[in-house]
């Protein structure tokens, strides 16, 4: 027994005595060199029959937990042996034991038993995680301190396991041997830490219903049958901590401590909330299923109408501004622009009366920049028509720029072939890769323009080249001719006569004379046949142009 | 009806102290003799259990002494014995806690407690020591709260396996190291010419039923000497078998 206020290996006064076992009393000491607390356990070697047993076990025991080191468990300075005790200075752990507060205030909030659950389950995954095992086997609420900072210790740990090894040869009472596991009486298996956790599962039995599972009815109900509003979940983990066979618990510290966290989850009212929201979740899915329904279907009328309206305005269509309307309507289609079987299109309206005049030339050149129209608010917007077929309907664009190109090189009635070209092969430009005729066309202008250029610049050397090359550009032309429509045959071979009209000397420059001749009588040939009664008109003239260019070439001279 | 009453007790073999108690009383009432036989098995740990279980008994002879008599002078009625007796072992599990609580050591103590009339026997139990009719066969009158009797009573193992479990010795209850105390109680008439026998578990883990009926039925039991020899008789018989416990038995002929 040692004295109040006297002094433990030369530093811990001994300040008051705090806990009494049955082998041991528990001090409070202070180190008043460092001025700190501790707790100071003296076994007394008269209170223990077999002493020396005790303290082996002891020395091994607190070797081990010296090295311990856990926010939950208490850390033990030092081991004394003195000559009628045997001392252990530990951490002194404020507060009181959960089984104080147990007969205190009898069931302890739910909450809070689970914060602590998650604690132990620390320690315990701690101790089963040290190498060999520890296995505690004696957790009780009177062992787990409630510090005054909410956190919990685990306590009584330093006693030797000899302490705890019971003689069953003796008769016991549950009451006094804890929430033992069934296989801690021997005789079902070794225990190992799933016997920590059904000792752990009893305890928080315990807290939550202030029920003690040693105490009639010796068993562990379902906590929700002792207070139904406690948690479902909690009432899962706790029957699946106490299963008799270690093999149907939790399997390791780890498992529970994950339960716990999850411990709602694992609840029926949660499970109800969950049900709720996947019940919203369709609600609100099949909604947007309705939705989406409608906004198609929305959509699909009002693409409906908009092809109605474009019909409409096409099938009565009078003026160009008509077409526009049209062509801003829906952007993406052709019809405005080459017509259908039942109305004309924007293109052959314009040259209906055989030519393109400059100012008709003009509504083409629109669609460069864009056509201006009103939005359904009124406002003026300039639609890009053709930026927006070109996304929209790639070949459809292709098509309507080379109609275009054709329509502004067999129509146009400006003078300056330069311009006229220029003016079609803007349009060919865009329709070359599914036309090969509108490239060469493109490459004819290009040779005008450099002809223009260099007569310009008085380049006469590179002319010739020039010439050369809009010349075999021209033998393409007339052979590509047969494969096109009449009207267009005789369209081209028109082109093909007024520029060898327009320039007879320097083609007969860069090439013999019979072959130009002989192009032109394969023309004149070619034209004979065209048997076409509405063609007539222009044949007619095109043999004339055939005769005068004949006459021009002749008159060449070397 | 008259009785003849014997206690018998040994320390057994390896035990220190005997924590044992038992009392026996003849009473003679305005209802006739009646017989109060109390056995306590104490247990705890520094070879305090015969604390508890002496201060149990002393309960109990206080209330033979103080109670009974009043209560004798109306007709005894089964609920009112029950009552007197469970507020006996509620305080006595109070005060024997206490106790402990002081010396910080875990002690408590079963209790077979009976009553004998003229014409009823009144049995209260907690914890594993028993009480028995021999009377043209031997009859268990208590029940064991014992961690084992109860996993037998719900089908867990059979009595065979109970015999052999490690756990035989646990008791779900007893007075004094439980927060509460549900005890037991039974009831019958009294049999004229029959042996009521009280024993704590180190007389019964042994011998075996048979054994107890052929030494101790009435037919061999004439008077206290006999009674007391083959009491004895039987102790010894425990103790060749290596039984280890204290042995106790308490034997009411009735004539």
């Amino acid at each position: 027994m040692l004295e109040i206020g006297s002094l433990v290996d030369g530093k811990y006064k001994i300040l008051n005595k705090v806990g009494q076992g049955g082998m041991s009393v528990v001090y409070l000491a202070m180190n008043e060199k460092a001025n700190k607390q501790w707790a100071i356990k003296e076994v007394r070697k008269d209170g223990v029959l077999d002493f020396e047993a005790v303290k082996q076990g002891l020395v091994a025991e607190t070797d081990i937990l010296k090295k311990l080191n856990h926010p939950n468990l208490p850390s033990i300075i030092d081991v004394i042996d003195q000559e009628d005790s045997f001392i252990i200075i530990m951490d002194y752990i404020q507060g009181n034991s959960l089984a104080k507060a147990l007969n205190e205030y009898g069931a302890l909030p739910q909450d809070k038993v689970i914060e602590w659950a998650k604690q132990l389950c620390d320690v315990l995954g701690y101790l089963h995680s040290r190498k060999p095992p520890i296995i505690y086997r004696d957790m009780k609420p009177a062992n787990v301190m409630l510090k005054p900072d909410g956190n919990i210790t685990l306590v009584d740990f330093g006693t030797a396991r000899e302490f705890k090894e019971r003689n069953l040869a003796d008769t016991t009472c549950l009451g006094t041997i804890g929430y033992a596991a069934p296989e801690q009486f021997g005789g079902m298996g070794q225990t190992d830490g799933r016997t920590d956790i059904y000792c752990l599962g009893a305890t928080l039995y315990h807290l939550v219903t202030g029920m003690n599972p040693c105490e009639p009815p010796y068993e562990i109900k379902p906590i929700r049958e002792i207070n139904p509003a406690l948690s479902g979940g909690l009432e899962k983990i706790i029957l699946k901590c106490t299963q008799r066979d270690p093999n149907d618990r939790y399997q390791s510290a780890e498992e529970l401590m994950y339960a716990l966290e999850h411990y709602d989850e694992i609840d029926d009212l949660h499970r109800k909330k969950q049900k709720k929201k996947l019940a919203g979740f369709i609600t609100a899915l099949a909604f947007s299923v309705i939705f989406a329904i409608t906004g198609v279907w929305g959509y699909l009328s009002a693409e409906q109408k908009k092809k109605d309206n474009y019909d409409y305005i096409l099938l009565h269509a009078d003026k160009v501004e008509d077409y526009f309307e049209a062509i801003a309507t829906d952007p993406t289609r052709t019809e405005a622009f080459l017509g259908t079987d039942d109305y004309k299109g924007l293109i052959n309206f314009l040259i209906a009366d055989g030519e393109l005049t400059s100012e008709e030339n003009s509504h083409f050149t629109k669609f460069k920049t864009g056509v201006e129209s009103k939005n359904i608010s009124g406002y003026s917007v300039t639609v890009n028509a053709m930026d927006i077929m070109k996304k929209e309907n790639p070949p459809g664009c292709e098509q309507v720029c080379f109609e275009m190109g054709e329509a502004v090189l067999f129509y146009y009635n400006v003078n300056v072939e330069k311009d006229k070209y220029a003016a079609a092969a803007y349009w060919f430009q865009n329709a070359k890769e599914s036309y090969p005729v509108a490239k060469l066309y493109c490459d004819i202008n290009d040779c005008i323009q450099k002809i223009n250029a260099y007569k310009k610049a008085e380049q006469f050397a590179k002319l010739s080249d020039e010439y050369k090359k809009l010349w075999e550009q021209l033998t393409i032309l007339k052979s590509e001719a047969t494969k096109f429509d009449e009207d267009i045959q005789v369209r081209v071979w028109n082109e093909i006569i007024k520029m060898i009209n327009n320039n007879a000397s320097e083609f007969c420059d860069v090439t013999p004379k019979e072959e130009v001749l002989s192009m032109i009588n394969d023309i004149k040939q070619d034209c004979s046949k065209i048997t076409n009664t509405f063609l007539q008109n222009t044949i007619e003239v095109l043999t004339k142009n055939i005769e005068n260019t004949i006459t021009k070439v002749n008159s060449v001279k070397k | 009806m008259n009785f003849i009453v014997t206690g018998n007790t040994d320390i057994g073999l390896t035990k220190s102290t005997n924590q044992d108690s038992l009392s026996m009383k003849v009473i003679s009432t305005p209802q006739g003799r009646m017989v109060l036989a109390v056995l306590c098995d104490g247990m705890g740990g520094l070879a305090k259990g015969e604390v508890a279980s002496a201060s149990v008994i002393r309960a109990f002879d206080e209330w033979a002494r103080t109670r009974l008599p009043m209560l004798c002078n109306a007709p005894l009625e089964e609920y009112v014995i029950r009552d007197e007796w469970n507020a006996i072992i509620q305080s006595q599990n109070r005060s024997i806690q206490a106790y402990g609580a002081q010396l910080g050591i875990k002690l408590g103590t079963t209790v077979t407690a009976m009553l004998i009339t003229q014409t009823r026997y009144y049995i209260l139990n907690v914890g594993d020591s028993r009480a028995y009719e021999l009377y043209g066969g031997i009859r268990q009158l208590t029940k064991d709260q014992t961690v084992v009797a109860r996993e037998v009573a719900m089908g867990l193992i059979t009595e065979e396996q109970a015999h052999y479990d490690e756990r035989r010795s646990i008791l779900l209850q007893c007075v004094g190291a439980s927060a509460e105390v549900y005890p037991d109680m039974f009831y019958g008439d009294t049999q004229v010419n029959a042996v009521y026998m009280l024993c704590c578990d180190g007389f019964r883990h042994e011998i075996t039923p048979d054994e107890m009926y052929q030494y101790l039925q009435p037919d061999v039991l004439f008077d206290e000497n006999g009674m007391s020899q083959n009491s004895q008789y039987l102790i010894e018989v425990n103790k060749q078998r290596q039984e280890r416990d204290n042995i106790t038995v308490a034997l009411v002929r009735t004539f």
